[in-house]
């Protein structure tokens, strides 16, 4: 069965997850209230407040459909997951490392299991695990990568190597962006920048001034203290960890693994109450393209167009 | 056979490395193999023992010495 059926939402279109508490309960409800998937980045959450924010969420979103995201690297994977599976939450999707056991607590729940992969033998081994569908991440996207090629060039790969769902997720920006992928074969698409600039994205308007003032140059690649490369909107903060490490204070073991280079988890909330020169902003390569806030329900407007002949 | 050749047989084949360069110190670092690795060979390893390894355990293993001796205490 193809959850992103026509019969399952209006458009195959998901709100991508952002943490640290970048898409929250207002974007991700409107996201689904608009016919589309509103997921909500739990990455960073405590149980309680994920708990909160899912309600909030199935509030606004009407018949629309609610997930989550949740990155295994986080010490909290797996209570979140299952504080989520509790919640009935349409789907979780999940990346930044490989859960299998995931996949038996959605079995049990009935609830549909995503994941994010960037190579066909991860999304191969998802597939047999009993995944919904897959989410094929380029190097174009926002926060942690695990590939350096492009959504076009890892996109029919993966598409040829299982037979769920394959959504391609980096660098959309617009409706011609969404057809041009689905052309090469994408069963839907998550974007991740394009709402971060919307009026329901709950960061500080300072975080979107940054965002709308981004060049394309301004997009660089930091490295995470999760082990992984993150694209980020260069900034004080970004050029200062090219230089020296920061020595932290009140470590709260929020990873599994942590190389302790800097605080991710502070540098993400900083940005996103505003403290911009003291904080990470994660964005996708091609926010540049981006030029105005809009309510969701007209983003979607926009993206739809991409889909008029879907029957 | 002993667990602990039938287990580096495993890895040998899984990962594509000669049995006699298995040592019991050795890390899945040193034979170049990612998370993802692990967790194949860790399914293949379920299916000939006939058990069942949890994704906590998988994070503990970091040596060939670490999966023979598991799998040891559970057969
Ligand atoms: C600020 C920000 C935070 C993100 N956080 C997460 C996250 O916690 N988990 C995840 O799987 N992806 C995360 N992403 C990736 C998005 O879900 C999405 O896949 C990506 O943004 C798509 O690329 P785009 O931004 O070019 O549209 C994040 C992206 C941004 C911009």
């Amino acid at each position: 069965m193809n959850i992103f059926s026509k019969s399952y939402c209006q458009y195959p279109i998901i709100q991508g997850g952002m943490a640290v508490r970048v898409s929250t309960a207002p974007l991700a409800g409107a996201a689904a209230a608009a016919g589309g998937v509103g997921i909500i980045g739990a990455t960073g959450m405590k149980v309680e407040e994920l708990r909160q924010e899912i309600r909030k969420a199935r509030k606004l979103a009407g018949s629309g459909k609610i997930g989550i995201n949740v990155m295994y690297a986080a010490r909290n994977f797996a209570d979140l997951a299952k504080a989520a599976l509790q919640e009935k939450v349409d789907l979780i999707i999940f990346g930044a490392g490989f859960s299998r056991e995931i996949f038996s607590w959605g079995r049990e729940a009935g609830t549909p299991i995503v994941a994010v992969v960037s190579s066909p033998r991860v999304a191969v081994l998802a597939e047999k695990l009993g995944a919904a569908a897959v989410i094929a991440e380029g190097s174009e996207a926002g926060g942690h990568l695990g590939t350096d090629l492009s959504v076009a060039e890892i996109l029919p790969a993966i598409k040829k190597a299982v037979k769920i769902p394959v959504i391609a997720a980096g660098g959309l920006t617009d409706h011609h962006d969404i057809k041009r992928i689905m052309e090469l074969g994408a069963d839907g698409v998550q974007l991740g920048t394009r709402f971060v600039l919307s009026e329901e994205c709950a960061v500080d308007d300072s975080f979107k001034k940054h965002y709308l003032g981004a060049s394309r140059e301004d997009v660089v690649l930091i490295k995470s203290p999760v082990g992984l490369p993150g694209r980020a909107i260069r900034n004080k903060f970004s050029e200062a960890l090219a230089l020296s490490r920061e020595s932290i204070k009140n470590c709260s073991q929020c990873l599994k693994s942590c190389s302790h280079d800097f605080c991710i988890l502070k540098a993400l909330e900083n940005s996103r109450k505003g403290l911009i020169d003291q904080g990470l902003v994660f964005s996708g390569q091609n926010v540049f393209k981006i030029k105005e806030i809009l309510p969701v329900k007209k983003i979607f407007e926009n993206l739809a167009r991409a889909f008029q002949v879907r029957s | 056979m002993s667990v602990d050749a039938k287990v580096k047989g495993i890895i040998s084949d899984q990962l594509e490395v000669a049995v006699e360069k298995l040592s019991m110190e050795t890390t899945f670092e040193d034979i170049d193999a990612d998370s993802l690795d692990i967790v194949e060979l860790v399914m293949a390893l379920e299916e000939e023992f006939d058990l069942e390894i949890s994704d906590q355990e998988i994070e503990n293993i970091k040596t060939v010495g670490d999966v023979i001796k598991y799998i040891e205490s559970q057969v």
